[in-house]
């Protein structure tokens, strides 16, 4: 019978320095790996154990994978000290993603706090494959400084695509950042879509999460269209071991995306 | 239902039998307990009937409480080599827990390959209890004193002998196949094993009655209402995060996944894992959610009264009191649910 805990190898082919704590991780897996936009996987640093991560790179892509990873925990910290060559292990995909398929025809609004843009950078590069589906897409990204944004290279990439809007900022500025300065939620204003049908996705750490999402209903967004990646403590992604439970879900099955209507009423859903 | 009689002289003719094909567990006195002990360890006379629940759930015998789940890369695929256990005496708290076990690990996204064979390869013979513990309360949580599923063949004790009912595909196959012990029970029999139901029942319910746990219909909601009372606050300040409560306790199933690594090789061992424990909620980022003992003895309730009946339609506690026994900080379930409910 097939083992759900049996990791498959991956070789890191090449690893990109984001920020002075995030890197892009690009992995060759042995056999392909199908994973829909928005959904995890368990990274295993092999001895040392595993921590979920979503891909960052395109999902049509099968055969390699990217992850973008910050450097915060006791995997995390081991794996930004390997090498190009060095074996790492890959299980799942994990849960649901994003619907995208309930995108077509939508204005698209997507918020990123920080490394939050790794999972969206997938999402966008799903939703680049065929602009022409979606009403309107556009980007509000915030970083803590100009030196933590991610994807440095792709942002100015990003900026001159047509039918594609990207707007940042930055909480402090310095390094001869010319952009805006302040907290995400400053810049998401004088919205240009219908924000009773607009989709909203949003994915950062929990404090921008929870902000953002206030942020977003006040200004007239619908429960129902806004998409958030909740961060639990996944560890077998199958629903099993218990500890990502939030309220009636579990994160790793039921998630990690969900709609604020959803888990609205749910206790302690930031925390 | 198919009815037989089995004697009690024919009891343990029957358990050597089954003890050929299976590694078979048998409970034995311990002070006012019982534990189970390899059947091959004892000799037949020394063979009892259990008037109520073991010491051990019956998870143990399908998820132990340390094992590999893989070894890095050797390949998808995994296959026990053990031989089937089967277990003697196993009472309604257990079974009932193995809807919830079943529902964990057999079922949903995929299931779990060790535990689906070691299920798939358990031989249960349960029993009726006869009598029932201080800390019992299977009544108060909607289970019944005596089986009524999840039994492969159950044994209800009259005198010298026992009206057998058969559960399950594996239990035909049994009464089948030994068909030498068993006869057709007489409408005699079966009466006076269903007297013997209904006496433990009043019972048990005059003992519930001095109790007064909170009526079953309104646990979920007390639980879910309780949410920001002080009662967690006030329960937790002799919880010592031991983790016996979740350990000894049939339905919880929480586990870790860790890796171990020497020489030679790289493994992932599965370890049971309590909820209680301060880091059991813990992200890599450093936000822990579950980051105080309150928080975590009430995440232990809302998954028992609030998560199981949401999902499953059961309880997320089979009212087996173990977990009453177990706590050496006297944290009592029954009186949990009590405070919850003045409140």
């Amino acid at each position: 019978m097939k083992n759900p805990y049996q990791p498959i190898k991956a070789v890191i082919e090449q690893i990109d320095e984001e920020t002075p704590t995030i890197k892009t991780f690009h992995l060759k897996p042995e056999k392909p790996v199908e994973f829909k936009t928005g959904q995890f996987v368990e990274l295993t640093v092999p001895g040392v154990g595993e921590a979920p991560f979503t891909p960052s790179s395109d999902p049509f892509i099968k055969d390699r994978m990217e992850i973008t990873i910050m450097n915060v925990g006791r995997v995390t910290s081991i794996l930004h000290n390997m090498k190009s060559g060095d074996i790492v292990g890959l299980r799942g995909p994990y849960g649901k993603g994003y619907p995208v398929d309930e995108f077509s025809g939508k204005e698209i609004v997507i918020v990123g706090g920080g490394v939050g843009l790794a999972p969206l950078r997938s999402l966008l590069l799903h939703l680049f494959n065929d602009l022409a589906k979606y009403k309107t897409v556009a980007l509000y990204y915030g970083s803590r400084s100009p030196k933590d944004v991610v994807y440095k290279k792709l942002i100015p990439q990003w900026e001159k695509k047509k039918d594609f809007d990207l707007t940042t900022t930055v909480d402090t500025g310095g390094d001869g950042w010319k952009g805006n300065v302040g907290l995400v939620t400053t810049i998401l204003k004088d919205f240009k879509v219908d924000k009773k049908q607009a989709k909203a996705i949003v994915c950062g750490p929990p404090i921008m999460m929870k902000f953002t999402t206030f942020k977003l209903i006040d200004e007239g967004f619908q429960p129902e269209n806004l998409y958030l990646s909740m961060e639990k403590n996944m560890s077998c992604g199958l629903g099993k071991c218990g500890h990502c439970r939030l309220g009636k879900y579990y994160v790793c099955k039921d998630g990690p995306v969900f709609t604020f209507e959803q888990i609205k009423d749910l206790h302690d859903i930031w925390d | 239902m198919q009815y037989l009689y089995l004697s009690k002289q024919d009891l343990p003719r029957l358990l050597l039998a089954i003890n050929n094909s299976h590694l078979l567990f048998v409970p034995q006195e311990k002070g006012d307990d019982y534990v189970y002990v390899p059947f091959s360890k004892i000799t037949p006379e020394e063979i009892i009937y259990n008037k109520y629940r073991a010491v051990e759930p019956i998870k143990s015998f399908l998820t132990h409480s340390k094992e590999i789940v893989n070894e890095y890369f050797q390949g998808a695929d995994l296959l026990l080599e053990e031989k089937p256990v089967a277990v003697f005496g196993v009472k309604n708290c257990d079974l009932s827990s193995l809807t919830l076990q079943d529902y964990v690990f057999k079922e949903g996204v995929e299931a779990d390959p060790i535990y689906k064979q070691r299920r798939e390869n358990l031989l249960i013979i349960a029993s009726d209890c006869i009598d029932f513990k201080q800390t019992c309360f299977c009544l108060a949580v909607d289970n019944k004193p005596y089986p009524e599923k999840n039994f492969d063949i159950n044994l209800s004790p009259i005198n010298n002998g026992f009206v057998v009912e058969v559960g399950s595909k594996k239990g035909e196959d049994l009464v089948k196949n030994l068909s030498q012990y068993f006869s057709q029970a007489s409408s005699g029999q079966i009466a006076g094993s269903k007297m013997k139901r209904e006496n433990i029942i009043a019972d048990l319910s005059r003992h519930l009655a001095t109790v007064n746990i909170p009526k079953s219909a309104i646990l979920q909601r007390i639980v879910q209402e309780g949410y920001e009372s002080g009662v967690w606050k006030e329960q937790m300040l002799t919880c010592v995060e031991c983790g016996a409560c979740n350990f000894i306790c049939p339905s919880c199933h929480c586990f870790l996944l860790a890796d171990e690594q020497d020489k030679r090789q790289s493994r992932r061992i599965r370890i049971w894992d309590s909820c209680l424990y301060a880091n059991y909620a813990k992200v890599a980022g450093g936000a822990n959610p579950l980051n105080t003992r309150s928080k975590r003895l009430r995440n232990r309730f809302v998954k028992k009264f609030d998560f199981f009946p949401e999902n499953l339609g059961q309880f997320g506690c089979t009212g087996c009191g173990r977990c009453i026994e177990a706590c050496p900080g006297k944290i009592d379930i029954r009186e949990v649910l009590k405070d919850l409910a003045k409140k």
